[in-house]
């Protein structure tokens, strides 16, 4: 079954994220990172960049995806996925105020390209810590009796 | 910082080899689970390769890793964006690579390349750093 086109410009309620020293630490390792810092038990600890994944990837789209309304569906695949960070990396005890929504829904072939942003800033300052846009791929769902029409992106 | 971001220059690349251990690794300091990437029963149900595959994650992380290492640290990455072309089966490794395309007002360009065993492309983007 299709994704449902009128999500587009949802929003869905914010959530918090503490950032933790012992998650930046099993995340810098299990990619094999060699700052010291990502490992320090000092004030100089910061995350790697895309430790934002662990913030944004699951809590965030987890939630959108779970909406029953959407229509998402378990035949998926990552499709692609940018980050753009803010002035400075995360660091333990920080606290992100993060806000999920669906920018767009394309179709292309028997494939539908759901786009979405999850915009992450610094609790106490409002300013940027990190914007995640992702293309999740939907195989094989998309509406053929109109499949040359584009998305209402 | 050590490297020098010039137009055509190549970032030490990385090699990398995938695994069930660096899969479960990775899924629990990410928290994605999902068991495509370590769950062979699963994964012989919907793997585009009938196997568990690497998380699509994981090699942009190791591409950031290549290029936040040649900026110096986080606080140079601006952005970074990928697109996931191909599978990286576990069991495998794969090489990440960056060129500078373009350095202009403090800010280089780095086109980022992700190649498995096979020679196909899994991973292909774009990221800024400043310099």
């Amino acid at each position: 079954m299709a994704l449902n086109q009128s999500k587009v410009g949802s929003s869905y309620p914010s959530y918090r994220y503490e950032v933790s020293r012992e998650k930046i630490r099993e995340y810098a390792i299990a990619l094999g990172e060699a700052d010291p810092r990502y490992l320090s038990d000092g004030d100089d600890c910061v995350a790697p960049p895309t430790f934002a994944a662990s913030f944004t990837l699951t809590k965030g789209l987890m939630a959108l995806l779970g909406d029953a309304e959407l229509g998402a569906h378990p035949a998926l695949v990552h499709g692609s996925q940018a980050f753009r960070w803010g002035a400075r990396p995360v660091r333990p005890g920080d606290v992100l105020e993060c806000t999920s929504r669906i920018a767009s829904i394309t179709v292309r072939g028997r494939n539908e390209f759901l786009t979405t942003v999850v915009d992450c800033r610094f609790a106490d300052s409002g300013d940027t810590a990190v914007e995640a846009e992702s293309v999740i791929v939907f195989l094989g769902s998309a509406p053929q009796d109109d499949a040359a029409q584009e998305g209402a992106a | 910082m050590s490297f020098a971001f010039t137009v055509g220059a190549e970032l030490p690349a990385i090699s990398q080899p995938s695994s069930l251990v660096t899969s479960v690794m990775y899924a629990g300091a990410s928290t994605d689970y999902n068991p495509l990437h370590y769950d062979q029963a699963f994964a012989g149900q919907v793997s585009p390769t009938g196997a568990p595959i690497a998380h699509g994650m994981y090699s942009m992380g190791l591409v950031s890793r290549m290029l936040t290492a040649a900026a110096g640290g986080p606080e140079q990455v601006v952005d970074l964006q990928v697109r996931f072309s191909k599978p990286w089966p576990l069991g495998t490794t794969a090489t990440f690579n960056g060129t500078v395309t373009e350095v202009a007002d403090g800010i280089a360009t780095v086109e980022v390349k992700g190649t498995a065993e096979s020679g196909e492309t899994i991973l292909s983007g774009v990221g800024h750093v400043r310099v």
